[in-house]
């Protein structure tokens, strides 16, 4: 496994009136964060918040491209991000010891903190397709351009890795300074990460390094 | 942290434990241990509470050892509320040295104030002050910050400094109402009263006057001879002779100083010193065996001179001499004293605090009881002794430390 320091580009925040970050999802224009009674959402470019939705939100947050996805206790609810409503709950694949979630080509992947693993879900039924292992406690979870990774924190340290989706095997490891621990993670599609900073109110913006960062 | 240990932590926050327990009460993973016992603690399952958090911080392991870490400061906080002196100093300091290490100043910083706590209240207050002063206070909650300046009050309460224990005191009100838990501010506001409440009462031989702290303050700064009958000690300015192990000669003392400038009567040193009724040629033989030790034991403070009905003191470089004494005088008032906090403590908890022998704590918990005095509930290890708050009742110049020497 390769390992390099992750490069801190942007940090949003500290947000007013919130304890700390459990999930971070990104629609393509806003930033949304789940912070246990609500859902907000930020603008990247100008850190301004949006929106804010009530909905219970301890840990992580979704988006399939028109709906956000949200866990809370042992349930994944399907949320409308412009009215809050819930249009539909899926028992948590881990019992309620869910961390990270996200969506891809039509499935949610769930992490399950302690349990190191991540979960493959059928968003309808909830029903388990498949489990990954990883060897550290898992917190976010994101898909971008075919690359799973996924976030950990660990005893006040933390990194983002990249995992083979088939075998569990890390193949890039990104480490956050000591200390800053990163809980929910999603990626904007482009070389950013959103990452949500564990007990502290705020987001960062880290560097995702190309493919050839991870070869060389 | 996953979904339902985020959602219990933030019930806990909410002080809410029913719901935390709703979450986490079946599961047996380290962190629903931990908020297992700390929801157990806030439910006032104090026994229960501590073995979910040592079971947790094992759970936590070598692997995850800051976590460990936090479950033995948890742990520590929840001995030091029940009045459990007795734990280890080396398991905190241990922990406090991990948390520092990896930089979560706010959990090292309370490890460090609540190590202050305990030795405040087993009166080692060179050492609690050492503590403090290494304190990041910067870094404290609002909640322990209340907690760490009373023990910063306590210390110079202890040490008879009204103006630190008067700023402490205001710093401490100020972190309760910004931290806004009732308890806390009932405890500053009780502590706000022991500081106001008569600290010692001074007595002469014509009448006896409630002294405050500032008054108790000003007087250890004069010349005066001081009696002092709160830790059985005789001072003047810096110097000082501590009779605490020589009663006798301490009731002789203490006669003498209540009668200056006159003289005290045999019969009144006899019945002070060996509760003689009446004196017989073995008493007064016997008194002038003890007459000859105080003067030897207080030589450089002051003279005994005979007079034609008994001794008077004579002060050296000083012309004034003072007694003072508890506030409320009573059998076992040290004891009293201390579980006046409200609080219910344990015998050898209260043995440490005052520096005795566990035997003789039960000694006067079982005469206090027998006078309906003080109350107790448990049985074995688990059994705790309170007292019915006497409002007011002070508890500063009360407590085993060492005031006066400094």
């Amino acid at each position: 496994m390769k390992k390099i320091a992750a490069e801190i580009l942007r940090e949003y925040g500290p947000f007013p009136g919130v304890d700390g970050v459990n999930g971070v999802s990104f629609d393509g224009r806003r930033v949304w964060f789940a912070s246990g009674d609500t859902l907000s959402a930020f603008d990247p470019d100008s850190g301004e918040t949006l929106r804010t939705l009530d909905v219970a939100s301890d840990a992580g947050t979704a988006f399939d491209g028109t709906y956000l996805y949200q866990i809370a206790d042992a349930v994944i609810r399907k949320i409308d991000p412009e009215t809050g409503d819930i249009l539909h709950t899926i028992p948590a694949p881990g019992n309620g010891g869910d961390s990270g979630l996200a969506w891809a080509e039509g499935t949610l992947w769930v992490g399950e903190h302690r349990s190191c693993r991540i979960h493959q879900v059928d968003p309808d039924t909830g029903e388990i397709l498949r489990s990954i292992e990883s060897d550290r406690f898992v917190t976010g979870v994101t898909w971008v351009d075919g690359e799973l990774w996924h976030g950990t924190w660990q005893d006040n340290e933390s990194d983002i890795r990249r995992i083979d989706p088939r075998t569990g095997e890390v193949l890039l490891s990104v480490e956050m300074p000591s200390g800053d621990g990163v809980s929910g993670l999603e990626s904007d599609g482009g070389d950013r990460f959103f990452c949500g900073g564990g007990d502290r109110a705020i987001v960062r913006a880290v560097s995702r390094p190309r493919t050839a960062d991870a070869e060389r | 942290m996953d979904s339902l240990i985020v959602a219990a932590a933030r019930a806990l926050s909410l002080g809410d434990p029913l719901a935390a327990l709703k979450r986490v009460g079946l599961r047996e993973d380290a962190p629903s241990l931990a908020l297992r016992g700390i929801a157990m603690a806030q439910l006032g399952d104090v026994a229960r509470a501590r073995a979910l958090l040592r079971s947790a911080a094992r759970a936590f392991g070598s692997r995850e050892p800051v976590a460990r870490a936090r479950c033995v400061v948890a742990e520590a906080e929840i001995a030091l509320v029940s009045r459990d002196l007795g734990w280890a100093m080396d398991a905190l300091d241990g922990a406090r040295a991990v948390l520092e290490a990896s930089g979560d100043r706010v959990n090292a910083a309370h490890a460090r104030y609540l190590g202050a706590r305990r030795l405040l209240l087993i009166g080692q207050l060179d050492e609690a002050e050492r503590r403090l002063d290494g304190l990041d206070a910067g870094a404290l909650r609002p909640s322990s910050r209340a907690g760490c300046w009373l023990v910063a009050a306590g210390i110079a309460m202890r040490r008879v400094r009204t103006k630190p224990a008067r700023a402490a005191l205001d710093r401490a009100a100020r972190a309760a109402r910004e931290a806004g838990i009732p308890a806390l501010i009932a405890e500053v506001e009780r502590t706000v009263r022991a500081f106001e409440a008569p600290a010692a009462r001074l007595v002469s031989r014509d009448r006896e006057r409630l002294l405050g702290l500032g008054a108790v303050e000003a007087l250890l700064a004069s010349d005066a001879l001081i009696v002092d009958a709160c830790r059985n000690v005789a001072r003047r300015g810096s110097d000082r002779v501590s009779l605490a192990s020589r009663p006798v000669l301490f009731a002789l003392l203490r006669a003498l100083a209540e009668a200056w400038p006159g003289d005290a009567p045999r019969e009144t040193l006899l019945r002070r010193a060996f509760g003689a009724r009446h004196a017989d040629d073995s008493h007064r033989a016997r008194l002038r065996v003890e007459i000859a030790r105080l003067r030897e034991e207080i030589g450089p403070l002051a003279g005994l001179t005979a007079t034609k009905r008994g001794f008077a003191l004579q002060p050296v470089a000083t012309e004034t001499v003072a007694v003072l004494a508890p506030p409320v005088e009573s059998d076992h008032a040290q004891v009293l004293a201390l579980l006046a906090d409200g609080e219910a403590w344990s015998s050898s908890a209260l043995a440490l605090a005052l520096g005795v022998s566990p035997r003789t704590v039960q000694r006067a918990l079982d005469a206090l009881a027998g006078a309906g005095k003080v109350e107790s509930f448990g049985r074995g290890r688990a059994r705790r002794w309170t007292a019915p708050q006497i409002p007011g009742f002070p508890t500063s110049l009360l407590l085993p430390a060492s005031t006066f020497n400094r």
